[in-house]
């Protein structure tokens, strides 16, 4: 046996020993958790057979809109897909990827969402619906972008790092980054924790009438969560107000966040759904206040398992940035040189280095991504995945994708079965009930 | 001049027809009996002249851009927080996170001022009649924070930029900051501002900037150094 076996002293822990031993403070990287959690690959479909019957997969209709945050909006957020963009600021990604994200929400009759930077004028322009983000930083944050917004998020947490702001390297606080969020050229930028203005629930319900006086109640007010305390997380911001209430789980990613958090901190999306939802029938405001996951959605599949647990739509992150072409061995782009690591394992989004002009503020990587064939790629993709959802609906015998329930979901592994509230395969047994 | 009486209106109601009034272009709007409602003159967008006789609660002239807004009383937490642009005069005390995230401005607060004043604060200027709080200037950015008393620990904690002047005592400094001696122009600058309100005072203020040690991580993986 050899030392790379040793379950304890694997060979990443060497090299994470080795490199904190260099670096004398904790080691920081984009992406996501590295950890092996309980996920949708874990529950199945139970499709139809003599109990009930399908839908013609690929001809029938298929309802795949949705309504979010119409409990207090008088404009409720009407999507065509249950899948819309999550917020990724202006900073960690470039002008052309934002760009390319809004126009491709468009191109797909959803939302995309600004991030922890303020608003990108060109994502304004090219975003039909547009989210906009209140978070503790409140970098670039003005009422005016604020009034055009077809939805308003208060940013509590993130999945990625719970508990902690934002992280911007100071490569990437450059010229209009730089402007835009007052803050001095090249700093590396760590964002608050808490808000200036709130700290409790008490004060978070005059919070959201706040901005629903700023926006006179035209439009939802929408809380994330990063995935922790669920339960009473989601009864405290359902109570407070909110319209819509983002659970955003620990597999969800990050431009840049100490590893250790990445790693070590908040719960999957499958039980994150669970408890919100149960917390939410709890208040009796399952139904009546949207609820949307987000956190390593990665097909129509997982969009298909995380509604039929509860949720009422999906944000997706990573997934649009691959869609966009992170990690994909372009011509221009040689990543072994420039970024160190092969096309496929880059998680190097803070060094603002990114080879296909994606996490860049560099304006000869910049000029790597094309926002319009972008726009494209991510088009497509969000619509594979809705035609996807679709395809799973009608095969459980609906015509909405609104129907799916719970009781259409078997669970894989017992892990999965507990987190999921769903019977074990070949077992009538729910483990944890 | 149009008076609005808050009694008889519910906050959106009342700030519905502020709205309406500052765009038709009304010289001067009133409010009467606030009663310490909370959001109350909440994302006024356009300039107009606003008194508000009597206290108000949380959130009280926010997210503004243009407005100069007088209130004769006390206000509670979030004073004028992320104001663009305008005026706010506050004749007496304000509570916590006065001015949080200005951007731009001219804030006075005639008696003192709670924890975190000017937290966040990204531009315009703060003038803080008596005392403030802990963590005065909190993760301040840009900007001006005159406190003509005392300020309480941990002044200027994390700041990044922007400067804090206090006329009286330092309870404490916080994280990342430091005191410097006021220059003669800034003295005379801020000696003026506190004659245009009618402030008697004119302390040698010290001035709190911050260190920028915090400004990087002092070291960069072996795969980042040649990168950054």
């Amino acid at each position: 046996m050899v030392l790379g076996s040793n379950q304890i002293w694997s060979p990443w822990t060497v090299e994470d020993i080795h490199a904190k031993a260099d670096l004398g403070r904790y080691r920081i990287r984009g992406m996501s958790t590295h950890q092996k959690v309980t996920h949708f690959d874990d529950l199945t479909f139970l499709s139809t057979g003599l109990t009930r019957f399908p839908l013609e997969g690929y001809k029938e209709q298929c309802n795949t809109s949705v309504s979010l945050g119409g409990l207090n909006a008088e404009n409720p957020l009407e999507l065509d897909t249950p899948i819309y963009i999550t917020g990724m600021s202006w900073g960690a990604l470039s002008a052309n990827a934002k760009t390319a994200l809004g126009k491709a929400a468009s191109m797909a009759g959803t939302a995309s969402c600004t991030g922890d930077g303020g608003m990108l004028p060109a994502e304004r322009e090219a975003s039909d619906k547009l989210i906009y983000q209140v978070l503790p930083s409140r970098y670039g944050l003005n009422p005016n972008h604020m009034a055009t917004a077809q939805a308003i998020e208060i940013v509590v947490g993130q999945g990625a790092k719970p508990g902690t702001g934002g992280l911007l390297m100071g490569v990437k606080v450059q010229d209009d980054v730089a402007i835009s969020r007052d803050l001095p050229v090249g700093v590396d930028q760590r964002s608050p924790a808490r808000h200036p203005d709130w700290l409790g629930p008490d004060d978070l319900a005059i919070k959201i009438e706040q901005l629903r006086e700023a926006t006179n109640w035209k439009v939802p007010i929408h809380v994330k969560l990063g995935a922790c305390r669920v339960s009473d997380d989601v009864k405290l911001a359902a109570k407070a107000g909110a319209d819509a209430i983002v659970i955003d789980s620990m597999v969800a990613g990050t431009g840049a966040s100490a590893e250790i958090l990445l790693d070590h901190s908040g719960i999957p999306t499958v039980p994150a759904i669970v408890l919100a939802r149960e917390a939410l029938r709890q208040i009796g405001l399952y139904g009546k206040v949207s609820l949307i996951a987000s956190g390593g959605i990665r097909s129509g599949a997982d969009v298909a398992k995380a509604l039929a647990l509860g949720a009422d739509a999906c944000a997706i992150g990573v997934a649009a940035l691959l869609a966009l072409n992170c990690n994909r061995d372009i011509p221009e782009a040689n990543f072994e040189e420039e970024i160190g690591l092969p096309a496929g394992q880059c998680n190097r989004c803070h060094t603002g280095k990114c080879p296909v002009g994606i996490a860049t503020q560099d304006p000869s990587l910049m000029k790597r991504l094309d926002p319009d064939e972008g726009a494209e790629r991510v088009a497509n993709f969000l619509n594979s995945m809705t035609m996807e959802l679709a395809l799973l609906t009608r095969s459980l015998g609906k015509g909405d994708v609104k129907s799916l329930e719970p009781e259409d979901l078997a669970a894989l592994t017992i892990e999965a079965s507990a987190m999921a509230q769903i019977p074990l395969v070949g077992t009538n047994k729910v483990f944890g009930s | 001049m149009v008076s609005l009486d808050a009694s008889e209106l519910t906050t959106r109601e009342l700030n519905t027809r502020i709205k309406e009034l500052a765009t038709n272009g009304t010289e001067k709007i009133t409010i009467t009996n606030p009663a310490a409602r909370h959001n109350i003159a909440v994302g006024i967008l356009t300039e107009c002249e606003l008194e508000i006789d009597g206290s108000v609660g949380y959130y009280v002239a926010t997210l503004l851009d243009g407005p100069r807004i007088t209130i004769n009383g006390n206000a509670g937490w979030a004073l004028g927080e992320n104001m663009m642009s305008g005026s706010i005069s506050l004749s007496k005390s304000a509570g916590a996170s006065v001015a949080a995230s200005m951007r731009g401005g001219d804030m006075f607060v005639g008696g003192n001022a709670g924890a975190r004043a000017g937290i966040g604060m990204k531009g315009g200027t703060l003038l803080i009649g008596g005392d403030s709080g802990f963590l005065t200037g909190f993760m301040m950015q840009k900007g001006r924070i005159i406190v003509v008393g005392d300020v309480g620990d941990a002044a200027g904690d994390s700041m990044y930029e922007g400067t804090i002047f206090c006329g009286g005592e330092i309870g404490s400094l916080g994280a990342d900051s430091k005191i410097e001696e006021s220059t003669e122009d800034e003295l005379i600058e801020i000696w003026n501002l506190l004659e245009e309100r009618g402030i008697s005072e004119r302390p040698h203020f010290k001035k709190i900037v911050s260190q920028k040690t915090l400004y990087h991580y002092d070291e960069q993986e072996r795969h980042e150094r040649p990168l950054i």
